[in-house]
């Protein structure tokens, strides 16, 4: 009976850390920078939804468009202002780039929101819902339905849109992209826009079931990062396998290691992952 | 006398201390195939790039139907009617045949722009017109080095260009796929595509092209019909080197 609960958990757990994951490993695939905003995008999403929570009283999966919608815009300017300058520059610069905009977001979201943890309480905050024995409880089952049903239809839009071509063409051959027609500078914006958006959504989702604070983008960060080296990088599929990899053998772990190390096995996983298929467990060659 | 579609005046790339292209001028008549010859190294790439944005010229103008496109995107370039092939063949490997003609047709065809169902007609028209209909289903990466070049004369053409640089369609090609490539490009032209062709097999350039530019250390050393090209002196001692015309001049002397 504690297998399945902790299966329950593990899936459930899993599937918000996919969603965690998919805007990195978009942003990352594309256009090949370590965008260490991705965890500051989440934190200011989860703080959207909060304050929206707290201040008029809206229920915080109703917030997920506003949320979503002011990253991506946010991310868009980010993109177009900012890093294109220095997106054909060696991915180091970017790293310092992002790097310098995370600490100057992170101090300003201290000094205007504290230090605290934050957690969305709606009312039915509580509530479960009992399956063949176990209990399934009913916020992280909706997050988990929602983060699988948005990275859905980020799959649907990279695969059958206009946009969602000319970004995977950009992924796969800048030059040969620029030269059938597609404006880069445009993709390159969307593309981080959508990254944005996407970390938005899941931190909105993540302020209802567990908690935020303006530091807690590192974490998110580091997550994201080994969800997607263990799946692969710039594919969906890998984002969704990685996520749910790192969710079982978090849940595991912690129940044969003991809870103190649940976050170190993330960080064996990655190095295991790094040693035996350097390109992710479903990454293709000149992903690695 | 025919219209100027593509010109160049004294066009200059720098790459640190070394001048790759060194003031080029050059026009390309609507209509015509324009070959562009010249050793390894001569800077024929490099105008290439220069043309179709991708590494910008430092210096000199570069007009095509008289607008200045020297500073303008690569994309912007291509949806005005300029399209090219690349040496090394540059298909976006994960995507199926038909996929990769379908992106040229969307973004960088007025015609067609912004319709899936529309570019996608496109694209199989574009395959059939080189001979690729039955691979349309397959990855591109699966495809011969000869279809691929085939597969990029599709997708370049697939953007609608008025003017279609091509750059070395020829290398790595047996005989047998020379000649296929040269019926091809005849055939593009046929359709009121102009031409401009780089190539270092002076045999290929002197059978397809109705004029000729030589390049050399990036200057431009020597211009004209095929067959006067071929015999100037200068030419002949940038492709063999001095001691050949030396000795070439001693030969003659002495008979």
């Amino acid at each position: 009976m504690v297998y399945g609960q902790i299966l329950i958990n593990s899936i459930l757990l899993g599937g918000i850390y996919a969603c965690i994951a998919v805007g990195f490993s978009l942003v990352w695939g594309v256009m090949n920078i370590l965008n260490i905003l991705h965890g500051t995008f989440l934190m200011l999403g989860g703080y959207v939804t909060f304050w929206m929570f707290k201040l008029y009283g809206v229920d915080p999966f109703l917030s997920l468009p506003l949320s979503a919608v002011s990253m991506f815009c946010a991310g868009y300017a980010v993109q177009r202002g900012l890093i294109n300058k220095i997106v054909r520059a060696p991915m180091f610069m970017s790293l310092i780039l992002t790097f310098g905009l995370q600490l100057l977001i992170v101090r300003l979201a201290i000094y205007f929101f504290t230090g605290d943890f934050r957690s969305v309480q709606p009312s039915y905050a509580g509530f479960s819902i009992p399956f063949m024995g176990l209990s399934i409880p009913f916020v992280r089952i909706s997050i988990f339905v929602l983060g699988v049903a948005l990275t859905s239809i980020l799959f649907w839009f990279m695969g059958r849109t206009r946009t969602g071509r000319a970004i995977r063409a950009t992924r796969m051959d800048l030059d040969s992209a620029q030269l059938m027609g597609v404006d880069i500078g445009r993709i390159y914006a969307i593309t981080y826009g959508i990254g944005a958006a996407a970390a938005a959504t899941s931190g909105s989702l993540v302020s209802v079931g567990f908690a935020i604070s303006p530091v807690s983008d590192v974490e998110f960060l580091s997550k994201s990062f080994i969800i997607c080296t263990i799946g692969g990088l710039g594919n969906i599929t890998g984002a969704l396998a990685g996520g749910l990899i790192l969710g079982l053998a978090e849940n595991f772990g912690a129940l044969y290691l003991g809870p103190g190390l649940q976050n170190a096995i993330g960080y064996v996983l990655l190095i295991l992952v790094l040693f035996i298929k350097p390109s992710g467990l479903l990454g293709r060659k000149g992903f690695e | 006398m025919s219209e100027t579609l593509l010109e160049g005046r004294g066009v200059t790339k720098r790459f640190g201390g070394l001048t790759a292209v060194s003031a080029v001028d050059f026009t390309v008549q609507k209509g015509e195939i324009l070959g562009v010859i010249g050793p390894n190294g001569a800077g024929k790439t490099t105008l290439l790039n220069c043309i179709t944005g991708l590494d910008p010229a430092n210096e000199g103008e570069i007009l095509f139907r008289g607008d200045r496109i020297e500073t303008m995107k690569p994309h912007a370039i291509t949806r005005k009617g300029v399209a090219r092939t690349f040496q090394i063949v540059q298909p976006f490997a994960g995507l199926a045949v038909r996929e990769n003609v379908v992106m040229g047709a969307l973004f960088g065809s007025q015609k067609s722009k912004k319709e899936v169902k529309r570019a996608q007609e496109l694209a199989d028209e574009m395959l059939a017109f080189v001979g690729l209909s039955d691979k349309s289903a397959q990855l591109a990466s699966q495809l011969t080095l000869a279809e691929r070049k085939r597969l990029e004369f599709a997708k370049s053409l697939a953007t609608e260009p008025e003017v279609l640089l091509l750059d070395e369609v020829n290398a790595g090609l047996n005989t047998m796929e020379i000649e296929n490539a040269i019926s091809l490009i005849h055939k593009v032209r046929e359709q009121g595509v102009t031409i401009l062709v780089i190539e270092h097999l002076m045999k290929v350039i002197t059978d397809l092209s109705d004029r000729v530019i030589v390049l050399h250390h990036g200057e431009k050393i020597a211009e004209g019909l095929p067959r006067e090209v071929t015999s100037d002196e200068q030419v002949i001692k940038a492709y063999l080197g001095e001691k050949y015309v030396a000795m070439m001049k001693k030969l003659d002397e002495e008979s």
